[in-house]
């Protein structure tokens, strides 16, 4: 078995965090380009190559068109929920009949999950390089908010990437445990994570007991489309709005244009945590210039209905736990957006006290769910998380109204039993609706699954069949049904409403696992030929002029005869043969490389070894 | 009342499925292994508790964490998937039943369904016959709310009379719970003395009865408040 990581899979950057075994704390793991942080951007080459993180942030400036980001709000999403999405977002949605969304990069289209699964497997990569050891595990963080759907393409995204999910758990959650180790604090705990596209608060209750300390999360409410993303686009209308006045110029045309705006519009974000104006400048279309101030209050009035928009869930979670603002011994800021003054102020008054921020608030989700996935790891258990179903399970009754079977914050594992029988005579099936949501009618909830109930033909309401809902650990529900008057278990065929099945997803698996392997070997190869082309003409031109007269007949015959069958294996595909061949060459000229060091010979390969030209 | 260590969360005399051992446990006191959950065991039992209606909240907060320790998911990562199953069976319903038992009315309304005495039906929907005379009331006062705000009109003087009828559905509403506390506390003592399966149904149904009234006078409570926000 491979090793075990904690992975944050955030809007704007996901990180990677394992557990030091030395220190026994969580560290993440710093990737090529010196960070922790990996852009969650995916891009796609003309000749079908993916690239991911960094690498993909900078195509989004020369690229955009092939380059994807923010894919975490189209996760678990269908085609037609995401319409808001689209106003703001350049995603580009191929039209579908199912109910899964599908973007497109250049010539590819790919489903959220798979492109989520490319930042995963980039991520994977880091941590192997990391340990040096293969990584086939993981404990996956996602909003608390997130409905069972947007949970499902979590998990699915880190099958296609070839990891065993071994649990998702609630961002907010994974801060409080990172934060609970660090303080060792106890009493009740207000997370408020406003992150780069979604919002969560959860109030929990840190508890230490005999056998070890407990986290329990008394409720949790949030807003999975709320985050630094809009706070961006924000500053992106009224940029776009000022340069078409100014320069009557429509950049709709110029999306590399919009990037490169949006790009210094986030300079000026950051700029305004700690400074009170930020200046904007940004080269135009014709040699134009966009160039203005913003200062600190501006930017607070632009953002001030964005900021209160969190407080409604904060007030809701608090009712939920039936507690108020005062009785919060601690509040602790998570995600990047908490960064912004305005929101810790906001925060701040609220709750009557000043918030802590101590923590790295990028960081420390991710060390949260390293802490986790060394605990289900190593099954030495030091505490244990009591999370909850941020929404409430229903089942769709007559009339399209909803029966709640699951209500919302209670403590998952958490399940329900409901009786069903035929209401007509010779009904051979019973429909059931399975839905999310907290409105009265199925209309307003979101649509989990629809499945039938198979019953053997008989009078009206003979058959019982007891349906067995099961919210698990992960906050993915699970259908068992039994029929009462047989004892029969009954395999239930639920077809997600929004989704990939089974079959889909390990499609996509087997895929991936292809793509990586031909990447593999097709990076091999052309790196293998490159080197070869160098050794190659390094050699011809030695031999072309020098004085050879040192060199034995035998060793230049070995010599014309090595860079033959090099030449052979460089016009194949084969990598490993490549390799082989350019060994042998370079084997081949050791004699002529030490006359050409030792400066017997005039050469152009002066100072260096001939396998290092 | 007390709660105890011992559990009989297993119908008695159950072999444990490992080892063979009677088993009558969340766990085998023989080999440890986590048994299977008996259909139709009542969360009381679940936390072997007596089938009372009092119950010190911090008490059974403590025995859930404890419970939580033991049986959460988390502990069987590396059994097998029947195992796995087992305690995902065990720590949902631990779960369930915490959130049914902690709350002194919806423990009331889990003791009535767990012994299918709770009976809703039309009886949710129909006002008490004691209170007709003030819910038609009230309902044309709503009326008149409603009418008054479509017209535009004043609504002052409609305000202050529904404010009035809200509170007197409140203060029914708090009459209604201290019945609820004594039919508990005559439960409590029927279960104490042993009393008979049929006056354990008599108090049942008159827990029935007050829980449907109470749901009635809070929908009204409710829906008052409702349109008093809105106006």
């Amino acid at each position: 078995m491979g090793k075990i990581v904690g992975i944050d899979l955030g809007t704007t950057y996901s990180l990677v965090a394992y557990m030091d075994a030395t220190t026994n704390e969580p560290k993440c793991i710093v990737g090529p380009y010196g960070s922790a942080l990996c852009p969650s951007i995916v891009s796609v080459d003309a000749d079908g190559t993916i690239v991911t993180g960094e690498a993909a942030r900078r195509r989004l400036l020369t690229q955009s068109e092939r380059t994807i980001y923010s894919v975490k709000r189209l996760m678990g999403r269908a085609p037609e929920d995401i319409k808001d999405e689209l106003k703001i977002f350049p995603f580009r949605i191929e039209p579908t009949s199912t109910n899964v969304i599908r973007v497109r990069l250049g010539e590819k289209v790919f489903t959220p999950s798979e492109i989520s699964a490319f930042i995963l497997r980039e991520l994977k990569s880091w941590a192997e390089n990391f340990f040096g050891e293969p990584v086939d595990r993981a404990v996956i963080t996602v909003p608390a908010y997130f409905n069972d759907a947007q949970r499902q393409a979590t998990k699915d995204a880190g099958r296609i990437a070839g990891l065993e999910v071994l649990r998702l758990v609630n961002e907010p959650t994974a801060a409080a445990l990172a934060y609970g180790l660090h303080k060792q604090k106890r009493g009740k705990v207000a997370v408020y994570d406003f992150g780069g596209g979604t919002f969560d608060i959860s109030i929990l209750k840190l508890i230490s007991t005999d056998e070890g300390d407990i986290y329990q999360v008394l409720s949790t409410n949030g807003d999975t489309h709320l985050g630094g993303d809009d706070i961006d686009n924000a500053l992106l209308v009224l940029a776009r709005a000022e340069i078409q006045k100014q320069f009557s110029l429509d950049l709709s045309a110029h999306p590399e244009t919009v990037q490169e705006l949006r790009k210094a519009l986030i300079r000026a974000k950051h700029d305004l945590s700690s400074a009170t104006k930020a200046s904007i400048q940004v080269a135009l279309p014709a040699g134009l210039i966009y160039s203005r101030e913003i200062s600190l209050r501006e930017f607070d009035e632009l953002i001030r209905p964005i900021v209160a928009r969190t407080m409604e869930p904060v007030r809701k979670a608090l009712a939920d736990a039936k507690l108020a603002a005062k009785d919060m011994d601690e509040v602790v800021l998570v995600g990047g957006s908490t960064r912004i003054p305005l929101v810790r102020k906001t925060v701040g008054d609220y709750f009557g006290r000043p918030p802590h921020c101590e923590l790295n608030p990028d960081e420390v989700v991710a060390l949260g769910a390293a802490v986790q996935a060394d605990i289900l790891d190593s099954g030495v258990k030091t505490m244990l998380l009591l999370d909850v179903t941020p929404l409430s399970l229903g089942i769709e009754t007559m009339g399209g109204v909803v029966a709640k079977i699951i209500p919302r914050n209670s403590t998952i594992p958490a399940s329900a039993q409901e009786m069903f029988t035929t209401g007509v005579e010779n009904q051979t099936a019973i429909d059931l609706h399975v839905l999310q949501g907290e409105r009265e009618l199925a209309k307003d909830c979101r649509s989990l699954a629809r499945f039938q109930l198979k019953v053997p033909p008989g009078p009206a309401g003979l058959a019982r069949v007891e349906v067995k809902f099961l919210i698990d650990a992960n906050g993915i529900l699970q259908v068992a049904a039994r029929d009462l008057r047989t004892g029969q278990e009954h395999s239930i065929e639920v077809q997600p409403s929004y989704g990939l099945n089974d079959a889909e997803v390990e499609r996509m698996l087997e895929e991936s696992i292809e793509f990586a392997e031909q990447d593999f070997s097709e990076r091999q190869l052309i790196e293998a030929r490159n080197e070869a082309d160098t050794i190659l003409k390094a050699t011809e031109r030695t031999l072309q002029r020098e004085d050879l007269s040192q060199l034995s007949r035998e060793e230049r015959s070995n010599i014309d005869e090595s860079v033959a069958n090099l030449r052979a294996a460089v016009a194949g595909t084969d990598y490993k043969e490549v390799r082989a061949q350019i060994d042998k060459l370079n084997e081949a000229t050791t004699h002529l490389a030490e006359l050409v060091m030792n400066g017997a010979l005039q050469t152009a390969l002066q100072g260096k070894r001939l396998d290092e030209v | 009342m007390s709660m105890t260590q011992t559990s009989s969360a297993t119908a008695p005399g159950t072999k444990c499925w490992s080892c063979g051992k009677i088993a009558d446990g969340h766990f085998c006191a023989a080999c440890g292994k986590i048994q299977p959950l008996p259909r139709g065991t009542s969360y009381f039992a679940f936390f072997a508790l007596p089938e009372k209606l009092q119950i010190d909240p911090e008490a059974l907060e403590q025995q859930f964490h404890k419970l939580s320790w033991k049986l959460h998911p988390d502990n069987f990562m590396r059994a097998d998937e029947f195992e796995r199953n087992l305690s995902l069976e065990r720590s949902s319903e631990l779960n369930d039943a915490y959130r049914a038992l902690r709350d002194p009315l919806t423990r009331v309304e889990y003791l009535l369904a767990h012994k299918g005495m709770r009976k809703e039906g039309a009886a949710k929907q129909q006002a008490p016959p004691e209170l007709l005379e003030e819910v038609f009331e009230l309902n044309e006062s709503l009326d008149e709310l409603r009418e008054a705000r479509a017209a535009g009109e004043d609504l002052a003087a409609l305000r202050a009379s529904l404010e009035s009828a809200e509170q007197d559905f409140q203060e029914k509403l708090a009459g209604v719970d201290a019945e609820l506390d004594q039919v508990r506390t005559e439960w409590d003592a029927a279960i104490e003395a042993n009393a008979t399966e049929s006056d354990l149904s008599k108090v049942m149904a008159r827990m029935n009865e007050i829980l449907n009234r109470r749901s009635y006078i809070r929908n009204l409570v409710v829906s008052v408040a409702k349109e008093l926000a809105d106006a």
